[in-house]
């Protein structure tokens, strides 16, 4: 587009974000080149060889609707495939899937070279150029420079990353890659407020020296849901994971040894996520456990790697091996790669702005774990979002911003930017006011207008959706209509009867079927819409009710010192955060509804103020 | 501007005999036609014309009280929203009654300050004024509460936020059920279920506790009881200081009751005097003595007043025997003219009841009557574990309860957990506004630190 520019958008690292975003811009139709340090490690999955569980699988459903390329390449190289809590409601299950992980590199890296408008580069960025508070450019430690109209930061770990095994520790991004010092000291100067995190990951062990008679196997599922409404076809299970437990003597091997624990000697002063503890961790935090579950999950078809889910340690190696040998089974296991803690900095989150540009240097974009968050889904949800809005505003177009009732992604973004993190931010449904509304079933009839806008659906995808919501129309029309007399009991409409605890699409339509053949994923989505009905109606109408706060707009020169009734405190997260209408202001924490009536009364008596000098004048 | 309508008691509860009851918002004159029905069967409101009326519980079909209604139409009112005013005798029952009837009609309980934000939201009040209230939206109710009592202010805060970390726990139970099905620890419905009921119980003992709480912050209701013409009317205007009730010769010149607050020390005591309770043929002294019946039954203290003047009638014995089980001073009235009563007869049939000799005329013992009816009816059994509510409160309360009951409706009609959270979200907004709202952080804070998540 910009003929003095080399690219129109740079994106810095290809992991999970950056692939998504440098994807999203390249089909928006504007020139993007993807800088990463190694291109062997594109779209590596650091840490677990998993897409997708509760939350995170629902990210998945709605990257995928909006055209993102998670879904497709989860479920083209998943080697087994799950959906949680098949026996609760359809709000509160997801699809989770082993992956092959060299496939899930291989398969990104072949979609990233035959994407157009799109150039891999492998390189190391040390510096963002910015003119005039404006992000234009690139410097590489190899001494290119690269022009652009906006950069999308999605470095993960790597900024500043220190791994630590034991009391020893070495710089990295992620175990034996350099991490990158330069960039992380360059964002500081550039004025942005970093904080420090930590994660670990577990040992990878070699699947010929494990006694799998020890473990129970857990088989994935016998139908299994693919991640993409785009996935045609039917997806097998070509592995099992196993689950095994720790015992009282692998307990007393840690707690004998935590003065050689990073975490508890004080070395590591990251932050790390109580969701995901490391082992020592959790022996420490609930001694009166006996055991702690964990699971042996294959890395992929062609690896001998075994990644021992639940037992993350930053313990020295020596330890490592002590550990395993405690538990039956795993006592001649040999690690091929040891597992680590790392620290690395993120930005404040907080200093962003809904669409992932900071507020401090224009065109600059941050996604991924450099926003504070962990997971490969997170990442990849919002490198699609950055993505998406760097194109928009080079096109020049309205930025995109999901409600929270909208979407997962938003649950995600809003809670990011409006509250900040603590530790490394994972989503959880219980995170979404509107739980029964986002769910898998209907994330593309959430989600796919806006991937058809942007062009990121293809004109036959979205027909695909079109048909398919027709013949759901129908389908619920017959349900409202036909009739049933259950045992004993008045005569209902199917839907009625579809609405009690229990009851299925199939047993309801057991006598009576509608014209249109169903597929189990567009039964679901029935049944969901029926058994919710009744609160998906009230949240609607309590979502129109907030959408009337977000029409209060606070002025862009507000003072929050001159608002009568405001603490320091909030006038400092007001000023920070500078949020565009009362809506906005009501999610910032620590915002009670005291200070927003205060606030909403200022600017009536300004808004007053400035008609009654108009009028005299 | 305002979605809702809201509605509260507008003067302070045991102040005065006339209690207001406002509404303002879009459907106060709605709900007002369903609560109230004009004695002239027409319900037609005109703005600002008062008219007498009944206030009906629609759903059990029944009268509960006379009231006088007005009508403000917007913008020509306090809020420059539709206001209604219902005013009726400050009985503080009948007021609840009414508030509540508002609610179960479609309008919330006001804020404290809400109707004087919404008068400024409406312009029709100006900035100095606004400023004056602001620490009314401010003081948040719990807040509220420790200013007005803050001799016990522990207790509730103490309560309402053990209640609150109970809601915090069925919440992580349910949602650490629901977002870690791989983590190998089960909490069955049936905990959750426990859970939900143990605070249930919390909720019912609390919102039980409101009859006494209401004694604490409305007073104490004292009856003045005895035949007619004993210097019932005297004693009660001599002990407010006023001439409240009108005093005559002639007896039955009190046909109803009249209810005026006394401050004693700190203490506040609703003071009701009534008609004289003997025998009448008069259909209106008739309904007067009914009410004083029941007035004097269900009272927290009695004050028996005999003009010892006169001989003791049968009557005298008869209302003896009848309150001599109630907490109750026996006053021997008019002590300033000679004595024709055996006061020591009246006393023994009393079996011990307390007993005092004065002129209500001549002010003979009145402080130290006074004394006595604090020393007798003060309540200083209230001690840190007692705890009172506001109306306000208590309706909060019972609306949580209502959601916790439904919730486990719901989860034992065989109801994924993911519904049952719905429900019991309903509470969030609730509590929020007694302490504070609950976050979803805090719930995963919660998980946490009770499960070990992370296989
Ligand atoms: N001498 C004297 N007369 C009193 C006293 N108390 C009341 N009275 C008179 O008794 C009459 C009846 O009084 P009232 O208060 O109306 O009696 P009620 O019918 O019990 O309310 C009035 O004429 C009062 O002035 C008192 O203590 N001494
Ligand atoms: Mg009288």
């Amino acid at each position: 587009m910009n003929t003095t520019n080399d690219y129109d958008v740079i994106v810095v690292g290809a992991g999970h974000a950056g692939c998504e975003a440098a994807c999203a811009v390249s089909a928006m139709g504007l020139s993007t080149c993807l800088i990463t340090i190694n291109l062997e490690t594109i779209a590596q999955m650091s840490c677990n060889p998993a897409i997708g569980g509760l939350a995170k699988g629902h990210l998945v459903r709605e990257i995928d609707a909006l055209g993102g390329i998670m879904g497709i390449l989860a479920d083209e190289t998943g080697i087994q495939f799950r959906l949680l809590n098949r026996s609760r409601g359809g709000a509160v299950q997801a699809p989770r899937a082993q992956s092959d992980k060299a496939l899930y590199r291989t398969y990104m890296k072949k979609h990233l070279e035959k994407t157009q408008n799109l150039a891999l580069f492998q390189g190391i960025v040390t510096e963002v150029i910015t003119k005039n508070n404006k992000a234009c450019g690139i410097n590489t430690l190899e001494g290119y420079k690269l022009n652009a109209g906006a950069i999308i930061m999605t470095p993960g770990t790597f900024l500043n990353g220190l791994i630590h095994i034991g009391t020893h520790n070495y710089s990295a991004g992620r175990a034996n890659e350099p991490a990158s010092r330069k960039l992380g000291e360059h964002l500081k100067k550039m004025g942005l407020r970093i904080f420090r995190l930590k994660t670990g990951t577990p040992m990878r062990l070699h699947r010929e020296t494990i006694d799998w008679d020890q473990f129970k196997a857990q088989p994935g599922d016998k139908n299994p849901v693919p991640f993409s409404f785009r996935t045609k076809k039917k997806l097998k299970n070509k592995v099992d994971c196993y689950l095994g437990y720790t015992n009282s003597e692998t307990h007393k091997i840690i707690n004998n040894n935590l003065d050689k624990s990073p975490l508890y000697s004080g070395i590591i002063t990251g932050i790390g996520p109580r969701y995901c503890p490391s082992i020592e961790v959790k022996v420490v935090q609930f001694p009166h456990h006996k055991r702690h579950q964990f699971f042996l999950e294959p890395e992929g078809l062609d690896t001998a790697e075994i990644y021992i889910n639940g037992i993350a340690t930053s313990l020295p190696l020596i330890t490592q091996k002590d550990i395993l040998a405690s538990i039956p089974g795993l006592d001649q296991a040999e690690i091929l790669r040891p597992a680590y803690a790392i620290e690395y900095d993120a930005v404040v989150p907080t200093q962003l702005y809904p669409t992932l540009e900071t507020r401090e240097i224009e065109n600059l974009y941050l996604a991924g774990q450099i926003n504070g968050t962990s997971g490969y889904e997170e990442a990849a949800a919002q490198g699609l979002m950055a993505g998406i809005n760097a194109a928009l505003k080079i096109k020049g177009e309205k930025p995109f911003i999901l409600r929270r009732d909208e979407a997962y992604i938003a649950v995600l973004i809003d809670d990011l930017i409006t509250k900040g993190v603590e530790e490394p931010y994972r989503l959880f449904t219980s995170r979404a006011e509107y739980r029964l509304q986002l769910r898998i079933d209907n994330a593309d009839k959430r989600l796919i207008k806006y991937g058809n806008q942007f062009g990121l659906i293809r004109p036959a995808e979205y027909e695909d959706y079109q048909i398919k919501q027709e013949k759901l129309n129908k389908a619920k029309h017959f349900l409202q209509t036909e009739k049933i007399t259950p045992e004993g009991k008045e005569t209902i409409t199917l839907k009625a009867h579809l609405k009690k605890p229990h009851v299925s699409y199939r047993d309801v339509t057991r006598d009576k079927q509608p014209d249109v053949n169903l597929s189990k994923e567009e039964i679901r989505h029935i049944e969901s819409e029926i058994k919710y009905e009744g609160y998906l109606k009230k949240q609607a109408k309590e979502i129109a009710r907030i959408a009337k706060l977000d029409k209060v707009k606070i002025p862009e020169d507000m003072d929050y010192k001159k608002v009568s009734g405001l603490t320091a405190e909030v006038v400092e997260r007001l000023e920070n955060q500078r949020p565009g209408n009362l809506g906005e202001a009501k999610k910032i924490s620590g915002i009670t509804p005291a200070a927003l009536i205060n606030l909403h009364i200022y600017i009536k008596i300004r808004q007053k103020n400035r008609k009654r000098s108009k009028g005299t004048c | 501007m305002f979605e809702d309508t809201i509605i509260a008691v507008s003067t302070p509860l045991g102040f005065g005999g006339l209690g207001v009851v406002r509404l303002s918002g879009k459907k106060s004159l709605s709900i007002a036609k369903i609560i109230f029905k004009a004695k002239n069967n027409k319900n037609r409101f005109l703005p600002r014309k008062t008219i007498l009326g009944n206030l009906y519980d629609f759903k059990n079909n029944e009268i509960f009280e006379e009231a006088y209604l007005t009508f403000f139409p917007a913008p020509k009112s306090y809020t420059t929203e539709d206001v209604i005013e219902l005013s009726c005798h400050g009985s503080p029952v009948i007021l609840e009654e009414i508030v509540r009837q508002g609610i179960k009609n479609g309008a919330r309980h006001a804020r404290p300050g809400e109707f004087t934000l919404r008068a400024f939201l409406g312009g029709r009040i100006d900035i100095l004024q606004a400023e004056a209230i602001n620490d009314l939206i401010h003081a948040s109710s719990l807040k509220q509460a420790k200013i007005s009592y803050h001799q016990i202010e522990g207790a509730l805060s103490r309560k309402i936020i053990k209640l609150r970390s109970q809601i915090v726990q069925i919440l992580s139970q349910t949602e650490a059920s629901i977002e870690f099905p791989d983590e190998g620890f089960k909490i069955s419905k049936n905990t959750i279920a426990n859970t939900i009921e143990k605070t249930e119980q919390t909720i019912d003992k609390l919102v039980k506790s409101y009859d006494l709480g209401k004694t604490l912050a409305e007073g104490v209701t004292l009856a003045i009881t005895g035949r007619s013409n004993v210097g019932k009317s005297t004693l009660f205007n001599t002990l407010l200081e006023q001439e409240r009730a009108i005093v005559t010769p002639h007896p039955g010149t009190t046909r109803d009751y009249l209810r005026e607050s006394l401050k004693i020390k700190d203490s506040i005591f609703n003071l009701v005097d009534m008609a004289g309770l003997d025998n009448s043929s008069h259909p209106a002294e008739k309904e007067g003595i009914n009410r004083g019946k029941k007035i004097a039954a269900s009272a927290d203290g009695i004050l028996l007043v005999l003009d010892s003047s006169q001989k003791a009638s049968p009557e005298d014995y008869r209302l003896i025997r009848k309150y001599r089980n109630q907490k109750i001073i026996l006053l021997h009235n008019k002590c300033d003219l000679p004595s024709k009563m055996d006061i020591k007869k009246t006393i023994k049939l009393g079996s011990g009841m307390p007993h005092l000799e004065i002129s209500a005329l001549k002010r003979t013992n009145i402080e130290k009557l006074k004394e006595q009816i604090h020393s007798l009816f003060v309540r200083n059994d209230i001690k840190g574990n007692e705890i009172i509510l506001h109306l306000r409160q208590k309706l909060l309360l019972e609306d949580i309860q209502a959601a916790l009951l439904e919730a486990l409706r719901v989860l034992k009609e065989g109801f994924p957990e993911e519904i049952i959270v719905e429900e019991i979200r309903k509470i969030q907004p609730l509590i929020g506004q007694m302490t504070g709202e609950i976050g979803a952080d805090e719930i995963l804070d919660n998980i946490f630190s009770r499960f070990c998540i992370g296989k």
